[in-house]
C-alpha cells in the first residue's frame, strides 16, 4: 500500500532536479525577485517607521513661547499662569536665557566655542509648553499659538505646526503612492516567477512529454513547479529581509552619528516577528501566483 | 485487448492520413504495423496511446474508449502500458536508474520496492552495470535497452514500440528484437511499428500493412 510519502517524494525529487538542472534560471529569478522584495521591504520599513516617528512627535507636541528680553519676574509669572490655565497645556517649563545658552552649547558640542566670544547672550528666555495630544490637534495648536502671540511680553511662538502638517500630508502621500508602488512591485515579482517557470517549462518540454507518456497526470507534472515557485519566493524574501536588515541597521547607525540631536534613531525599529513572517508569506504567495500563471501557460501549450 | 473500429484521421481535411481503419489485437499477440514512409504508421501509433484524437472511429484498449476517456483516465491507462520509441525518449539528465524509476514513482510505487523492480528489468535487458550512467554516456543500443526496461518496469499489459530498431545497426537490432520477443513470450502484448522488411521476415508475426492511410494487407508471414 503506497504511503503519502511515496506520492509526495517524486514531487520533491522533480522540484530538486528542476532547481539543480537549471541553476542559472533559478538564480537570476531569485535575484530579480529579491530586488523587488527588497524594495517592498524598504518601502514598508520606511512607512512603518515614519508613521511611528510622526506618532511619537504628535504625542509629544510642544510649543515654544519666546519671551521679550528684560521681562520682569511678575510678567513671567503672569504668563506662566495664563498658560497653565489653558486646557491643552499639561506641563510647562521656564527656560531662562542662561539655560537656553547652555542647551545650545550642548547641542553644538565641540563647535560651541564661538558662543563664549559673544559680547552678550543672544538667546531669549522661553516657556516650553507640553500639550495634551488628545486635545490638541494641529488646528487647535494653531489657535493656541495665535492666542499666546497676543499676550504682552511674548516675542514669538513657535509650534512646528507647519512642518507637522507637511509631514502628515507626506505620510498620506507615501501611503497612497506606496500602495501603487507595492502593487507594481508585486506584479513584477509574479511576472518574473511566471516567466522563470515558463522558461523552465520550455527547457524541459521533452521531459514533460516523457512524463506524460509514462502516465503522469497533469497534477504530477505541475506540482514541482508550484514547489519551485514557493522555493523562489521564500528564498528571495529571506534574502530581501536579510539585506533590508543590514541596510536598516547601517541607516540607524548613520542617523545616530550624524543627527543625534533629532533622537530619531532609537525610535526606529525593524520588522517585528509578525511582520517578518507576513513578509515571508507574501514572498511565498507571490511565488505561488507566478506558478498559477505559468500553470495556465502549461495547459495552453 | 485492442480494438480499432472505423478509425479516420486528417491533419488537413480532406487529405486523410488514415481512412476507415479497423483491426483488433488479442491479448498476448505480437503484431507489426508496417508500411512505407508516409503511410500513416506514426499517426496510427500516436492515436493508439491517445497522443492524438481521431476524427472518426473508436479505439478501445483494455475496455477504455480513448476518445471518450478523461485525461486522468488516459494517464492511468498509460501506467499499464509500455512505450518504446526510435529516439528512446529518455530524460538526458536522469541516470539510467532514475529514468526507469520515474515510471514507478509516477504510479505511486512504494520506494522500498522501486530499487528491486528496477534491478529486475535491468537484468532482463542486460544493462545492470550502467545503472548510474546518464543516457548520453550510453550507446544507441544501450539507450534502447533502458527504454525497454522503462517500458517493462510496471509489468505492462501492452507494449507499444515505434521503430525501436530504427537507429540501431543490424546486430543490435536483432538483440533488441530478441528481447521484445522474450517479453512477448511471457504474455505481454506487443504492437510494433516498423518498415524494416528484413526484421519482418526474420521475426515472423502478424502484420498490419498500411499504405496511403488504408489498411491494405493483413498478412501472416509465418
Amino acid at each position: 500500500m503506497p504511503r503519502i510519502y511515496d506520492h509526495v517524494y517524486p514531487f520533491f525529487k522533480l522540484t530538486a532536479n528542476n532547481i539543480r538542472r537549471h541553476p542559472i534560471i533559478n538564480l537570476i529569478s531569485i535575484m530579480i525577485i529579491s530586488i523587488a522584495m527588497l524594495m517592498l521591504a524598504l518601502y514598508f520599513l520606511a512607512y512603518i517607521n515614519t508613521d511611528r516617528v510622526v506618532s511619537t512627535w504628535r504625542s509629544d507636541l510642544k510649543v515654544a513661547v519666546y519671551l521679550e528680553d528684560d521681562l520682569s519676574p511678575e510678567s513671567v509669572a503672569r504668563l506662566k499662569d495664563f498658560c497653565l490655565d489653558l486646557n491643552e497645556v499639561v506641563h510647562l517649563d521656564y527656560i531662562s536665557k542662561n539655560e537656553a545658552l547652555s542647551r545650545f552649547k550642548v547641542t553644538l558640542g565641540k563647535d560651541s566655542g564661538f558662543l563664549d566670544d559673544l559680547p552678550e547672550n543672544p538667546l531669549p528666555a522661553s516657556l516650553e509648553l507640553l500639550l495634551d495630544a488628545e486635545v490638541a490637534d494641529i488646528s487647535a495648536v494653531e489657535l493656541l499659538a495665535r492666542q499666546l502671540q497676543r499676550q504682552s511680553g511674548v516675542d514669538e511662538v513657535v509650534y512646528g505646526s507647519y512642518w507637522l502638517r507637511q509631514l502628515f500630508s507626506l505620510l498620506k502621500m507615501v501611503r497612497y503612492f506606496g500602495f501603487i508602488f507595492a502593487s507594481f512591485l508585486s506584479a513584477v515579482t509574479v511576472f518574473v516567477v511566471a516567466s522563470t517557470i515558463r522558461l523552465s517549462l520550455f527547457a524541459r518540454r521533452e521531459t514533460i512529454r516523457v512524463l506524460y507518456l509514462v502516465g503522469a497526470t497533469r497534477r504530477f507534472i505541475v506540482m514541482p513547479y508550484l514547489f519551485e515557485g514557493i522555493f523562489q519566493g521564500a528564498v528571495a524574501s529571506t534574502i530581501a529581509l536579510l539585506l533590508s536588515y543590514i541596510g536598516f541597521s547601517y541607516f540607524k547607525l548613520w542617523l545616530q552619528e550624524q543627527v543625534p540631536q533629532w533622537s530619531i534613531a532609537p525610535m526606529l525599529e525593524f520588522f517585528n516577528i509578525y511582520s517578518f513572517l507576513t513578509f515571508l508569506l507574501l514572498g511565498t504567495l507571490l511565488g505561488v501566483a507566478g506558478f498559477l500563471i505559468s500553470s495556465h501557460w502549461l495547459s495552453r501549450d | 485487448m485492442i480494438r480499432v473500429s472505423n478509425l479516420s484521421k486528417s491533419y488537413n481535411y480532406p487529405n486523410m492520413v488514415l481512412k476507415d481503419i479497423s483491426f483488433w489485437v488479442k491479448q498476448g499477440e505480437f503484431v507489426y504495423l508496417s508500411g512505407p514512409s508516409g503511410a500513416g504508421k506514426t499517426t496510427l501509433f500516436r492515436l493508439l496511446f491517445a497522443d492524438l484524437k481521431p476524427d472518426a472511429g473508436q479505439i478501445v484498449i483494455d475496455g477504455l474508449d480513448l476518445a471518450r476517456a478523461s485525461a486522468n483516465r488516459v494517464a492511468l491507462l498509460r501506467r499499464q502500458l509500455g512505450f518504446i520509441f526510435q529516439d528512446y525518449k529518455l530524460i538526458p539528465n536522469y541516470t539510467v536508474f532514475d529514468n526507469i524509476a520515474l515510471a514507478l514513482e509516477i504510479s505511486g510505487t512504494p520506494r522500498r520496492f522501486i530499487q528491486k523492480k528496477v534491478w529486475r528489468v535491468l537484468k532482463i535487458v542486460g544493462i545492470e552495470r550502467q545503472i548510474e550512467r546518464l543516457p548520453p554516456q550510453l550507446s544507441g543500443g544501450e539507450q534502447q535497452r533502458v527504454a525497454i526496461a522503462r517500458a517493462l518496469v510496471n509489468d505492462p499489459k501492452i507494449i507499444f514500440a515505434d521503430e525501436p530498431t530504427g537507429n540501431l545497426d543490424a546486430e543490435i537490432a536483432n538483440e533488441i528484437m530478441q528481447i521484445l520477443h522474450s517479453i512477448n513470450a511471457r504474455g505481454t502484448t506487443i504492437v510494433m511499428v516498423t518498415h524494416n522488411r528484413a526484421l519482418l521476415q526474420k521475426f515472423k508475426r502478424k502484420v498490419f500493412y498500411l499504405n496511403r492511410g488504408s489498411l491494405q494487407a493483413y498478412d501472416w508471414l509465418n
